[in-house]
């Protein structure tokens, strides 16, 4: 670095330069090999033979197939369960990311002030988040249970209109699971958005307070373009992981009463698993991937070009 | 950059943990000849018949797994399907789920049993759906039955009698009701539960009238629709406007339902024999009688439903063949058979085992000896795809979902699409 400095001619910027040059240096293409072989063997071959099979009637078992072409895609498109799967996925999806998002951003906010206990709360707010989602679904179902303590507590303070059977009424499951998912990672989200709000300089925000600037416009002119890295990736986490859920729908609901709760997940695991479909399931399971690579390009792009458009 | 990297340790952290749930099957090692693999869905049981076996045959040892039976269906099949499964395993009889004996042997993963000395005992009901294509590959040992099990302390608490009738029961069902603790338990978010009380109804409202039913509706002679089951799902549905289960099944696990039971919250549970056991489990000073289910009023014409429950097949490539069938001829043994079913609170499938009932199983015992049973419907469906849409209906009829007759006809398009 002294070095460089030295015969630097003079007036130059100093401090952008290196890093410039350096990227124009293209790295062999070949470099990539040993991670993309890797890569290819242990997750795109076993995949891509996987995709195979939802082309064939495969029961799991039976080494006789026969291949069927597109006839379980057609079958997905004609069995009402599915399609209300993947409504229910998409719902759930985006109820989580929206709240999700929404709650963790504000105790962010929260503990990146200046109380007292916010190394404790960011603690315990963050502690549901490093329990296996299983096990807090199967809280949560005794804590929702007719007799379970939800039903109680109300039960104790007079309320006992609203006692309801949270998972067996059809109507009121499907947001017991978006409350279960938001309850467990609001905590994750927050973390995220807090390293995204540490690392706006200080200075910035003292510069808008002597400006004079309102907190709300401080917030959104200031922390909200700043912020857009941690954004971006909490959105982009949270919907395909409400896209891609299972354990908490099986371990609360099964995905009932009925189908009320079903998402394309519990669907593929109850076609392979206890219907011995397999074909039908993987179909399904291609449908899923395409449905997360489709949301999440998209989502990545939007949110690119905002973050690039905010910086 | 930070999202991808994560995603990374993600995706590798899941393929691990996927690695080790599916090697946590059986692997033969060492010393072969004398180790036998096993795997089970009997929890509970199948530990103190492997012990009794290991003890009657020195030096040999039992690696077993055990698991639940939908976990157990999905591991099963991944493994004798890549050639990795144990040499004895779980197998359902009949027809109608993943790990049912037609479903494993008809691509040839059992090794064909009918040459041993049990087979051919077996009474017929049970080589039905012991065997495919007139060869036995399951090693059936106990029989299951479905009625009403009452707790006796809170029933005579209530000064009320078992109802004998079904006017009898529903006039039951409104009195306890009235008094607080409803008739009878139901844990319906577990949705196999469903099918129980309809099953204990079916048997004498459908097969009471036509025991033949089953060979009809396989003929295509008749269908769900429109038959007798209209009138068993009516009944269900009586049962549940007369108050007969406590409020919310929907939201009560079976778990949940054996509490209630157990301790009395409720007069008694519609189940199999085998709650018996968990029930004394959660209230170990309890007594507990199951009677048959009353579904018309005359009780001349009760069926009880009673089924071979779970038994064992051979894998055909097993490793140590005749360790397993030493193990299969152990379990059908009057001492093995006797163990196994004392432990699980069933009823031995071969009358000579010997095994000591429980006194509330009493009028299950006269029903199967009189030849008052029917099998569990779905033993003899012809895929598993019947079942799950009557268990999920049933579900949709309790939460106004669905009627009882789109079930049904949702069942016969299923039926229709055969194996």
């Amino acid at each position: 670095m002294t070095a460089d400095l030295k015969v630097r001619p003079p007036g130059r910027a100093v401090s952008a330069a290196p890093p410039l040059r350096r990227s124009r240096v293209a790295p062999p293409w070949w470099f990539v090999l040993p991670a993309l072989l890797l890569f290819a063997f242990v997750v795109l071959v076993p995949s891509a033979r996987g995709v195979y099979y939802a082309f064939t009637d495969w029961d799991g078992l039976d080494p006789d197939f026969a291949f069927i072409g597109l006839r379980n895609f057609i079958d997905i498109l004609d069995d009402g369960d599915a399609l209300q799967a993947v409504w229910h996925t998409l719902l759930i999806a985006v109820a989580v990311t929206v709240i999700q998002n929404g709650i963790g951003l504000l105790l962010a906010l929260g503990v990146n002030s200046m109380i007292k206990t916010r190394n404790f709360l960011r603690v315990l707010l963050f502690a549901p988040a490093v329990i296996t989602p299983i096990v807090t679904a199967y809280l949560w179902r005794n804590l929702l249970g007719p007799d379970g303590a939800v039903n109680s507590l109300l039960g104790t303070v007079g309320l006992n209109s609203w006692q309801q059977d949270w998972l067996g009424d059809p109507d009121l499951a499907l947001w017991m699971v978006v409350l279960v998912v938001v309850w467990q990672f609001s905590g994750y989200s927050m973390v995220i958005f807090l390293a995204g709000l540490q690392s706006i300089p200080r200075e910035i925000y003292e510069a808008a307070a002597i400006d004079g600037t309102a907190p709300v416009r401080r917030f959104w002119s200031i922390v909200r373009p700043l912020l857009a890295p941690a954004i971006t990736i909490n959105l982009m986490l949270s919907i395909i992981g409400g896209i891609k859920l299972f354990d908490q729908v099986y371990a609360l609901t099964g995905g009932g009463p009925g189908h009320a709760t079903d998402t394309i997940s519990t669907l593929i695991y109850k076609d392979a698993f206890t219907l011995g479909d397999f074909g039908y399931s993987i179909a399904l399971a291609v449908v899923l991937t395409v449905i997360v690579a489709v949301v999440s390009a998209g989502q990545f792009t939007v949110l690119n070009r905002n973050e690039k458009a905010a910086s | 950059m930070k999202a991808r990297r994560f995603a990374a340790v993600v995706s590798a952290l899941t393929a691990v943990s996927l690695a080790a749930a599916c090697s946590s099957g059986t692997n033969a090692s060492g010393d072969d000849m004398k180790t036998l693999t096993l795997a089970s869905v009997d929890q509970g049981s199948i530990e103190d018949v492997v012990k009794a076996f290991e003890a009657a045959n020195p030096g040999v040892k039992v690696n077993f797994t055990t698991s639940g039976a939908d976990q157990y269906q999905a591991q099963i099949r991944t493994q004798l399907s890549s050639g990795t499964a144990p040499d004895v395993m779980t197998v359902w009889p009949g027809n109608g789920n993943p790990g049912a004996t037609f479903v494993l042997s008809k691509p040839g993963y059992l090794l064909d049993l009918s040459d041993q000395p049990w087979a051919s005992k077996l009474p017929e009901s049970f080589k039905q759906v012991a065997q495919y294509e007139g060869k036995t590959y399951n090693a059936l040992f106990g029989l299951n039955g479905i009625g009403a099990v009452y707790n006796d302390e809170a029933l005579s608490k209530s000064g009320l009698k078992a109802p004998t009738t079904w006017t009898d029961l529903m006039s039951f069902c409104r009195d306890a009701a009235s008094k607080g603790t409803p008739a009878y338990a139901l844990g319906i978010q577990d949705n196999w539960v469903t099918q129980l009380v309809l099953y204990a109804l079916a048997a004498t409202v459908v097969f009471g009238q036509d025991k033949d039913f089953n060979t009809k509706l396989a003929a295509g002679q008749t269908t769900f629709a429109g038959s007798a089951w209209t009138q068993a799902m009516a009944k269900y549905t009586e049962m549940n406007t007369a108050g007969c289960f406590q409020k919310n099944p929907l939201g009560t696990s079976y778990e949940a339902s054996q509490t209630l039971a157990a301790t009395g919250k409720t007069l008694g549970i519609i189940q199999g024999n085998w709650v018996i056991g968990l029930l004394k489990g959660k209230n170990p000073n309890g007594t507990f009688t199951m009677t048959a289910l009353p579904a018309t009023d005359d009780p001349a014409t009760f069926l009880v439903p009673a089924a071979a429950g779970a038994g064992y097949g051979v894998n055909a490539k097993a490793k140590n063949k005749e360790l397993a069938l030493k193990f299969i001829t152990y379990v059908m043994s009057p001492e093995g058979m006797k163990l196994f079913n004392e432990k699980q609170g069933s009823l031995p499938t071969l009358p000579e085992a010997g095994t000591i009932v429980d006194p509330g199983l009493k009028q299950l015992t006269t029903f199967v000896a009189e030849n008052k049973t029917v099998p569990f419907p779905d033993q003899l469906w012809p895929n598993a795809k019947v079942q799950q849409t009557m268990l999920s209906g049933l579900q949709e009829v309790f939460s106004n979902q669905a009627t009882a007759d789109d079930v049904l006809k949702d069942m016969d398009t299923e039926y229709k699409k055969g194996e």
